[in-house]
């Protein structure tokens, strides 16, 4: 933990894990530092994959009837544009510091699943491989981020770009929600003892609710994109109104997704804001407990304000006006951490380092952004600037001026203990005013745009009065911003070679990850220092003048719950919404259709036996789980077997009944009834030959000895999920056979 | 001759002999079980008392039966999601002077069905058969009152219940009500966007009083009745999981962990 004065030598950033520097430690690392830095150094690469983009899109628009682009190209640009920038960057980036600091944050080694968090990481350079590869494969997406349909569909977008975006969004996914159930994995079971949940710094707190809001908001988007999928590529008509499927459907599954999405992509923002300027403004966080509870009302309300994005679709009057209500309440908790952050600053000692001035511009312009989002949740004014550069204006200032700038903040703030070495203020702040007025010129002048009637997408527009000069401002902000960016790479070159110093604690912070050296060693901390409050390292310094007095000492030993268990619980939560999704899209294709198409084909007494094979097999895991805790190695194997042979029994009905749809002529493509039919039981089948996968891999650990010593935590997980799988067909059988048939 | 609405809020009362009976009974035992000395407590429990008056004598109630939909849902929500809560607010904590023996059933204080309790109410009473009868049926609609009540305060027991050991701490109580909360959500959706008839009765409401005119006259069709009705099974009932939640967190970050993780559900 000591720090030599000489500093440490240049590019100390990749030496985090002193066995061996070469490509192959950092591809096969595990070691959730390198991941984090992994993650940003990809989503690096992607925002300036992405700012070009922009760039490109500007520069077409500098002038009116610019034809640098055709219609086409400029499609695609701002497909790609929007996709890359909100899953390739503003996502990766904020789960790349969540991996390098929670851990550290909360004293832990490293995070829970070590493995699974670098097979995370894996999949955002797969993800945006695939996204990218469309280009060579003829033509990269042109429908938008949210890919409406039916434009979505094979008829309007027949190139496969599409397709590419499903599949790299769908990677995306899995990466996204492992780093998710990873993340509260480790903040539920990994804390240094003392450092009880009510203590979480709030970096940590506000990761940890919103990747709740990932796992339960990313299965929506799932949902869709597949059925999708089906649509283009098995001829289904989910969303295809020509042939009775339903366009809006898609519009109300993708904002169940898209909107929580929002606030994914800020609340870990939020959280590095509330650390910065505690740290800078030298107070402990006004209203700790008013910040850390308003993000859990954030969270909730942003699952239920979708329909806000839909205004203009005609939802009719009592829609609009509940979400019109709902959407402005949750301007109420966002505004409450808006006046705590203020409130810190309010008689502070400021310190205004580049990092704090990222953090107050943070403020500044997330409120604006906040504000003109405010005026969305206002119906009449709803339709007049949807889908004008007023709402491109509104969620710029949102996640450039707010998420990325928080980034920026944390970036400045955390580079020293990523490096050991300090970034030079004087470059930061040249970064900083670039930025701030780069970015401010670029997009403030987008609301005057709007409200004058230039609406987003289009390639080019007529030369109206006061256009061409507006849309001129706006391309040499952004190339202004562009700029910038180069700035912050020198910034971060020059000072990973010559870089001042930093020592353990360069900014006198509070929290636990400056309690190590920089950049932290291997297995992150040689020694704790004792947790007392929710500033550790003050309370270290201030033996006098403690945050929490002594007397109310909370105990706290280090290891809580199981983290196998917590795990699959949140996975399972995450499969039972999609599921959810999966059946409110089966409910709505078929139960308003009398009679009920499916009703002749079906065999709901023949399903039904086999249903009980499923259920019994719940029974039989049940049994085997009670005989290895008596300790009867025979028995369980019998029981485990007779599982296995249940679900395969089940499995081989849904492929007798399947084999008879086919040769009454049956196709996903036939109707929606089929379509669906095939959707839901298909993706349950998948679920049950997982399952099933699962099973077999218990019961090779069981015969190579593995239970001997008691140790069942992989059987009582994997039970966990065999049962839900059970109780999923539960739900299944009784939507599609018994409900389904008989209403 | 068509109603006002005016005259409509002020002759729409029903001073039904049993729901006056009820609230009086329950005050004069609230009062002698708390020796009539009252505390900040009461408060929750005599504004329990006023919702529920509220709910099933105001002109509200005259709507609910049978006549409008989304009067129907607001009086649901009100016996399930606001009285019982209220209600068990306001009684003292157990051990504090009085004893309540058993308070509600033994197994009821199991949180899985607590949680099936109130979840299974919402869901139940919007069966179109049931929600029919209980519009339209005297004896049926006071069942549906009774058995709101009654699994509103199962639901309720583990929150806000007045024996403190058989309270959920506070982080197994976000997901027990947000749960709660999705699978209301659920259902509001589908009522929202069900076509019409999810309680057949009130597509041609039995109109005894006349009050059809006054209300298209508020621009209610049966079909925005419907989508009301949904949307605030949907929109402001999870408002109120919402208001519990961050209630429990404020209990969350005012009480010291050590007793919480005793009690830690995740624990065996």
């Amino acid at each position: 933990m000591t720090e030599t004065s000489s500093g440490p030598p240049s590019f100390e950033i990749f030496h985090a894990r002193k066995a061996g520097n070469g490509f192959f430690e950092w591809v096969a690392t595990v070691d959730h530092k390198r991941i984090g830095i992994l993650y940003l150094l990809t989503a690096f690469f992607f925002f300036g994959v992405g700012g070009l983009e922009a760039l490109v899109m500007r520069l077409q628009l500098a002038r009116p009837n610019n034809t640098l682009l055709s219609p086409d190209a400029y499609n695609q640009l701002f497909t790609m544009h929007g996709t890359t920038m909100i899953f390739l960057v503003v996502m990766p980036t904020l789960i790349g510091l969540a991996n390098y600091f929670v851990p550290l944050m909360i004293g832990a080694r490293d995070m829970a699943f070590p493995r699974l968090n670098a097979m995370g990481y894996w999949f955002l350079p797969f993800g945006g491989l695939l996204l990218h590869f469309s280009f060579l494969a003829g033509g990269a997406p042109s429908v938008g981020w949210f890919s409406y349909a039916p434009l979505s569909e094979t008829p309007f977008a027949s190139s496969p770009g599409v397709d590419y975006w499903i599949l790299a969004l769908f990677a995306l996914g899995i990466g996204s929600i492992s780093a998710s159930i990873n993340l509260i994995a480790t903040v539920l079971a990994l804390r240094a003892p003392g450092m009880s949940i009510r203590r979480l710094p709030l970096f940590v707190w506000m990761v940890f609710v919103n990747s709740f809001l990932l796992i339960l908001a990313l299965p929506a988007l799932n949902a869709a994109i597949i059925m999708l999928f089906i649509d283009r590529q098995l001829d289904a008509h989910f969303f295809l109104p020509t042939h009775g499927g339903s366009a809006l459907l898609w519009q109300h599954f993708f904002w169940t997704f898209g909107h929580p999405e929002v606030y994914i992509m800020v609340l870990p923002a939020f959280g590095i804001i509330s650390e910065v300027i505690p740290v800078f403004a030298r107070k402990p966080i006004f209203g700790y407990e008013f910040v850390a509870g308003s993000t859990v009302a954030i969270a909730i309300l942003s699952f239920g304000v979708w329909a806000h994005h839909m205004f203009a679709v005609g939802l009719g009057q009592p829609m609009n006006l509940f979400f019109a209500a709902s959407s402005m309440m949750i301007a109420v908790p966002t505004g409450v951490k808006v006046f705590n952050w203020s409130a810190t600053l309010w008689g502070g000692s400021i310190r205004l380092t580049t990092s704090m001035l990222f953090a107050v511009a943070f403020l500044l312009q997330f409120t604006l952004g906040g504000l003109s989002g405010i005026t969305f949740a206002v119906v009449p004014i709803d339709w007049q600037v949807t889908d004008t550069y007023y709402l491109v204006a509104h969620f710029h200032y949102v996640l450039f001026g707010g998420s990325l700038f928080g980034v920026f903040a944390g970036i400045y703030y955390w580079f020293p203990k990523m490096s050991g070495r300090l970034l030079s203020e004087s470059v930061g702040r040249i970064h900083f005013w670039l930025t701030v007025i780069g970015f401010n010129m670029a997009f403030f002048v987008q609301h005057f745009l709007g409200l004058m009637g230039m609406t987003r997408r289009v390639y080019t527009y007529p030369d109206l009065p006061g256009w061409g000069l507006l849309n001129l401002i706006s391309t040499v902000g952004a190339f202004l911003l562009g700029f910038s960016v180069l700035v912050l790479v020198w910034n971060i070159v020059v000072s990973l070679r010559r870089g001042a110093a930093a020592g353990d604690n360069p900014w006198n912070a509070w929290t636990l990850e400056w309690a190590t050296s920089s950049p932290p060693v291997e297995q992150n901390f040689d020694r704790l220092p004792p947790i007392r409050g929710r500033r550790p390292l003050w309370d270290l310094a201030h033996p006098e003048n403690q945050d929490e007095p002594e007397t109310s000492l909370e105990k706290n030993e280090g290891n809580r719950i199981n983290k196998n268990q917590v795990s699959m619980m949140c996975f399972i939560a995450s499969e039972a919404f999609f599921f959810i999704m999966l059946l409110i899209a089966y409910i709505f294709y078929n139960f308003s259709q009398h009679p009920n198409p499916g009703a002749q084909l079906l065999n709901p007494l023949r399903t039904g036996i086999f249903t009980l094979c499923l259920l019994a097999s719940s029974f039989t895991y049940w049994r085997a789980e009670k005989r290895l805790e008596s300790q009867d190695p025979t028995g369980f194997l019998f029981w485990l077997a007779a599982t296995l042979v249940l679900g395969a029994v089940f499995l081989t009905g849904q492929g007798l009944e399947y084999f008879e749809l086919f040769q009454k002529g049956l196709r996903a493509g036939t109707d929606l009834f089929s379509a669906s039919f095939f959707m839901v039981t298909g993706l349950h089948g998948l679920h049950v030959l997982i399952g099933l996968a699962g099973l077999f891999i218990v019961l090779a650990m069981a015969l190579a000895g593995d239970f001997k010593a008691g140790k069942i935590a992989a059987v009582k997980t994997m039970g966990l999920y065999w049962h839900f799988v059970d109780v999923v067909w539960i739900a299944v059988f009784t939507t599609i056979y018994l409900v389904g048939l008989w209403t | 001759m068509d109603m006002t609405t005016g005259q409509f809020l002020s002759s729409g009362w029903n001073w039904n002999p049993l729901v006056v009976a009820a609230c009086f009974v329950t005050a004069y035992l609230y009062g002698l079980a708390c020796h009539w000395k009252f505390r900040r407590k009461s408060f929750f429990f005599l504004a329990g008392l006023v919702v529920f008056f509220l709910a099933l004598a105001s002109p509200l109630d005259l709507l609910a039966r049978g006549v409008l939909f989304s009067a129907h849902m607001f009086q649901h929500l009100l016996l399930v999601l606001i009285v019982p809560p209220l209600l068990l607010l306001g009684l003292p904590v157990l051990g504090d002077h009085i004893h309540i023996r058993g308070g509600v059933l033994p197994w009821g204080s199991h949180p899985l069905v607590a949680w099936f309790s109130g979840v299974g109410a919402m869901w139940f009473w919007h069966v179109p058969a049931f929600c029919n009868a209980a519009a339209t049926n005297g004896p049926a609609h006071a069942l549906q009152t009774l058995s709101l009540l009654f699994l509103g305060a199962l639901f309720w027991q583990p929150l806000v219940g007045p024996r403190m050991e058989q309270r959920l701490s506070p982080l197994v109580g976000i997901p027990y009500l947000f749960s709660a909360c999705i699978a209301c959500s659920l259902l509001g959706i589908w009522i929202s966007f069900a076509p019409l008839g999810v309680c057949p009765v009130f597509m041609n409401p039995v109109d005894k009083l006349d009050l059809l005119p006054m209300i298209r006259g508020w621009g209610v069709t049966p079909a925005a009745d419907q989508q009301i009705g949904g949307l605030l099974m949907w929109v402001p009932a999870c408002l109120v999981y919402l208001g519990a939640i961050l209630g429990l967190l404020g209990r969350f970050y005012r009480r010291p962990e050590k007793e919480m993780e005793k009690k830690n559900a995740w624990r065996k």
